[in-house]
């Protein structure tokens, strides 16, 4: 019995691309070596973006990498996406953290940093060398006047939002942007105002706080009402 | 039972010295008892400024390492009646020789003999100020109308908030300029402790005889006239428990009477 009779590795042609759908029961040696031979196949010979998906298959970091290394050292493909319908206990117990929100209460002065993995509330000021960092948003019911580091674990939508926003440097995820005259001109009225990472991914911008539900929809979860 | 009560800033050369030794004076001439303790060990200067740099025998770490008894290293000050006496602190060695229980012991042993204990704190946050604060009740902060001393003001006070035992610290502006803060080159009162958000115990006048007193001995609360002298007064009395209105350094109202809630009253 030849491999590809098991049929491990469906490819798809799909609106979006190439998809290589994975059967989700079998050993993941014998679905890596079906890889292997499909993807080997000359007929594939193009190159084009591909995207997995692994069903209910659990894989860990290093079989992942490793799933993706078969691909691309053996084809022309580059993998774009990867879609799994499950997590660890670890992976999602960090999301529901993510999601949770934290509150403090107090300045947060010189030299002080205060965090929380998901959102933050500071109830009070943040003052010049005072530092607060989220793994979600950032909300400063006060005066944002030192550092804030919002989407600190690589979440590129999370927002800073103050009721009076002067900080000194204001970071989302990696990128940081120190609040030049220019920046700070441009916000000529700190009052209510809220930062986040334009749709360029390479520049944080300052808008006033009624833009937040436009430009970042999701972060209202609040439902129905009248 | 007294209370001891640290005096610090963070940066260096605010006026937690003159603060001390004039703070020191106006409670022992309102009849309190009081020992004033330099902990700026290897850098002593209340005991010039309280004029007893010639009566120094033992200083704080022969007290703390049991070369002498409390009591044969206090001077005291023979102008205010038995009431004012100084724990000098030493010259030859580092801050590293005393450690914060040291300190706390000897605190507690004091304030059972004295009103007040003072403690004056050197600069910065490191060995020196723990040791200072390790026995204090109450902590005040002291800055000046400038950018950089009111920063190191609110890095010391997010400390001073860590201390359980504690009490909320209370703030002193020392050198106020009424006309650079008229012009608005130097922070004024209320921007100041609205951004410290911290209750203000009182303001001192920037005042030269401050300065020349300081060189003479002689604290300069001890002369009734002096306007700097007005405002340590009214802190002696607000840490008594009285209310005092802020003083005005002008004919015209600065504002800031409301600031000064019930300050110290208990
Ligand atoms: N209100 C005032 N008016 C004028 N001069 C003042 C005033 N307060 C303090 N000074 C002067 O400022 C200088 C520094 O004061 P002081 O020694 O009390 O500061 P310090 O905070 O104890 O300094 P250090 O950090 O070195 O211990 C001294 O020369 C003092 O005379
Ligand atoms: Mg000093």
């Amino acid at each position: 019995m030849t491999k590809f009779l098991k049929n491990l590795v469906y490819v798809r042609g799909t609106k979006e691309g190439l998809v290589l759908q994975f059967d989700d029961q079998c050993a993941y040696v014998d679905l890596l070596s079906e890889l292997k031979a499909k993807v080997s196949d000359p007929a594939l010979d193009g190159s084009a973006e591909v995207q997995l998906h692994l069903g209910y298959r659990y894989c860990t970091e290093a079989q992942y990498k490793e799933i993706v290394a078969t691909i691309q050292n053996n084809s022309h493909l580059r993998v774009s996406k990867m879609r799994s319908e499950v997590i660890s206990v670890e992976e999602s117990n960090k999301r529901i953290q993510e999601r949770q929100s934290e509150t403090y209460v107090g300045i947060v002065r010189s030299g002080q940093v205060v965090k929380a993995e998901g959102d933050l509330v500071v109830v009070g000021d943040v003052n010049p060398n005072g530092k607060v960092v989220a793994g979600g948003n950032i909300y400063v019911l006060g005066r944002l006047k030192g550092i804030a580091h919002a989407g600190a674990n690589g979440n590129r939508e999370a927002v800073i939002a103050a009721s009076w926003l002067e900080a000194t440097h204001l970071m989302i995820d990696d990128l940081i942007e120190t609040m030049t005259d220019e920046l700070t001109v441009l916000s000529e009225q700190p009052e209510m105002e809220c930062a986040y990472l334009h749709s360029n991914g390479q520049n944080i911008v300052i808008d006033r706080l009624q833009e937040l539900r436009f430009i970042r929809p999701q972060i209202s979860t609040f439902k129905g009402g009248s | 039972m007294g209370e001891a009560i640290v005096i610090t800033s963070g940066k260096g050369g605010v006026g937690k010295t003159t603060t001390t030794a004039n703070l020191g004076t106006a409670l022992a001439l309102q009849g309190k008892k009081v020992c004033l303790i330099d902990t700026d060990i290897g850098l002593r200067n209340l005991d010039v400024i309280l004029g007893l740099e010639n009566r120094i025998i033992y200083d704080l770490v022969d007290v703390l390492e049991g070369r002498c008894k409390v009591h044969q290293a206090l001077v005291k000050d023979k102008r205010f009646d038995d009431m004012l006496y100084l724990l000098p602190a030493a010259q030859t060695v580092d801050k590293n020789a005393i450690n914060p229980e040291q300190m706390k012991e000897l605190v507690t042993e004091l304030k059972k003999d004295y009103d007040f204990v003072i403690i004056d704190c050197p600069a910065g946050i490191e060995q020196g100020y723990k040791n200072a604060v390790a026995g204090a009740d109450r902590a005040i902060v002291v800055t000046t109308p400038e950018i950089s001393a009111v920063r190191d003001a609110d890095r010391i006070i997010g400390l001073l908030e860590l201390e359980e035992n504690i009490e909320p610290p209370k703030l002193i502006i020392n050198r106020i300029r009424q006309h650079l803060m008229k012009a608005g080159e130097a922070l004024d009162i209320n921007e100041i402790t609205t951004h410290l958000s911290i209750d203000l115990l009182g303001i001192v006048a920037d005042d030269e005889s401050v300065i020349s007193s300081s060189n003479r001995g002689e604290p300069v609360v001890m002369d009734p006239a002096n306007r700097a002298a007005m405002g340590y007064r009214n802190i002696a009395r607000r840490l008594l428990g009285e209310s005092v209105p802020l003083m005005t350094m002008d004919k015209q109202s600065t504002g800031v009477f409301s600031k000064i809630k019930a300050i110290f009253a208990k």
